[in-house]
């Protein structure tokens, strides 16, 4: 998805959803209707999805965050909660990790999850919009989202909601799907994203549907470039990414200056 | 931004590399006792060729994480070649090599001198593990068997490495004793200054010479 393209979609009253385009306000209802259906079985298509690396792509992610003892950490659309529950050890007793989900179904799963393996006391559930957060300004000192972005219905908002929020200093991290640097495992990734992805999805989650959206919205989110941009346009600083897994994962990183 | 490596495979190899450490720390209780004290202590492994950086973070737990990024300020860093930490980890003496190396070491030394020591008095419990798969009695049977070749693995390796040195020097004659070649390098660089301090008196001369002509 381009710059320009962008721009043109926030003109308008209408965006994308996977590769239709739909009501701005039905988004939400149909992004959350989604994550509703495969709540239950996130965990295990994550790790048949992407074979166990995401778990690698989330421990950079937390390691480019320098997270220290006694801050603050906001985990926005941390689902269930694999992020906040190291957050919850990094930050420690004088710290706080608050996970964040707009969705009541996911926050269940991972609060539920979350209990079980120990992680409690320093760790609050927010059920909330990225688009208007609903923290005091200047008041966290990290901000990570993985692989939420590309569901929020206006991106440019959810990252300036972020850096209302975040300290002077803070930093943003984004963990999302991007586009791979080299042509060949681009159709690689197109086969398995088009035809073996929603087949795994019918079989393993029984929800075709929700896992052929997860594709395509995949393919509507903004390349490493144009995110970079988007970040820079809400004042974030200092801002790089990295490739993972040849483009086909970047996390991009921005500090509040 | 282009990354040296692919962020995931390096990633990938600290996760499996603090897995197995941390695996093997469990089987040492005493070591990890000694590494709490040391919690908070970070060594950044800096490799030129390959390059590649890697940080290891004592935890008040006594455990070691192993990460490809850090930004701890009061680190101990260890630089140098693939080859100079590879003779590092073969060196009988690694405290000798480390200092006298092509290994440069910027920061505080003690941490990494003590962590060496450590992992030289790391005594694995190897018969825990077993005696929690096998049972009581079945796990240390296997164990005092375990023992039992290693000890003479290491007795005959120790004996074999002996013999093999006795036959070279007296039987075979194939290479002359450690003292005789110290003695024959000591006198080839004794003759080696005479050779220097001769000609540097010839050419004393031959500039006496050239003057006077």
């Amino acid at each position: 998805m381009t710059d320009e393209t962008r721009r043109a979609e926030d003109r308008q009253d209408t965006t994308h959803f996977g590769f239709t385009t739909v009501n701005r306000d039905d988004k939400v209802h149909l992004v959350r209707g989604v994550f509703d259906s495969v709540a239950s079985r996130y965990d295990i298509m994550n790790d048949l999805m992407s074979v166990g690396i995401h778990r690698l792509w989330k421990r950079f992610t937390i390691e480019l965050s320098a997270v220290r003892p006694g801050q603050t950490v906001l985990d926005i659309a941390g689902g269930t909660g694999d992020l906040s529950a190291r957050f919850s050890t990094l930050v420690g007793a004088q710290g706080k990790v608050i996970l964040a989900d707009i969705n009541a179904s996911m926050l269940a799963v991972g609060r539920d999850k979350l209990l079980d393996a120990g992680a409690f006391g320093n760790l609050h559930m927010v059920q909330c919009d990225a688009q208007t957060l609903p923290f005091l300004d200047n008041s966290i000192d990290c901000i990570t989202i993985a692989f939420g972005l590309r569901n929020v219905t206006d991106k440019q908002l959810a990252l300036e909601s972020m850096e209302r929020v975040l300290k002077p200093g803070g930093r943003l991290l984004v963990l999302e799907f991007s586009k791979p640097t080299s042509a060949l495992l681009q159709k690689v990734y197109d086969t398995y994203s088009f035809r073996i992805l929603p087949m795994m999805g019918r079989l393993v989650a029984n929800d075709e549907d929700s896992y052929r959206y997860l594709a395509e919205s995949i393919r509507q989110h903004p390349d490493q470039e144009t995110l970079l941009g988007m970040m820079e346009e809400a004042s974030f600083v200092d801002c790089q990414y990295h490739n993972m897994t040849g483009g086909i994962v970047a996390v991009h990183r921005g500090i509040k200056a | 931004m282009q990354d040296q490596h692919d962020p995931a495979l390096l990633t990938a190899a600290t996760a499996a590399l603090e897995a197995t450490i941390n695996q093997a720390l469990t089987l040492a209780p005493g070591a990890r006792k000694e590494l709490a004290e040391m919690a908070d202590t970070v060594i950044a492994i800096d490799c030129s060729t390959p390059a590649v950086a890697i940080f290891i973070t004592i935890t008040e737990q006594g455990k070691l994480e192993v990460s490809g990024y850090s930004e701890a300020k009061n680190k101990t860093l260890v630089r140098g070649s693939l080859e100079d930490f590879l003779a590092l980890a073969i060196a009988d003496d690694p405290a000798a090599m480390l200092i006298n190396s092509d290994l440069e070491i910027i920061g505080q030394t003690a941490p990494l001198l003590t962590l060496q020591q450590i992992i030289t008095r790391m005594d694995l419990d190897w018969e825990a593990p077993l005696v929690n798969v096998l049972g009581d009695v079945a796990g240390h049977q296997l164990a005092q068997w375990l023992r039992g070749v290693f000890s003479w693995s290491k007795d005959a390796s120790q004996s074999l490495r002996r013999q093999l040195s006795e036959f070279i020097l007296e039987e075979g004659r194939l290479s002359p004793p450690a003292a005789e070649l110290d003695v024959f390098f000591d006198d080839i660089q004794s003759l080696g200054l005479r050779v220097d301090r001769l000609a540097s008196q010839l050419q004393r001369l031959a500039r006496n010479v050239d003057g006077r002509d």
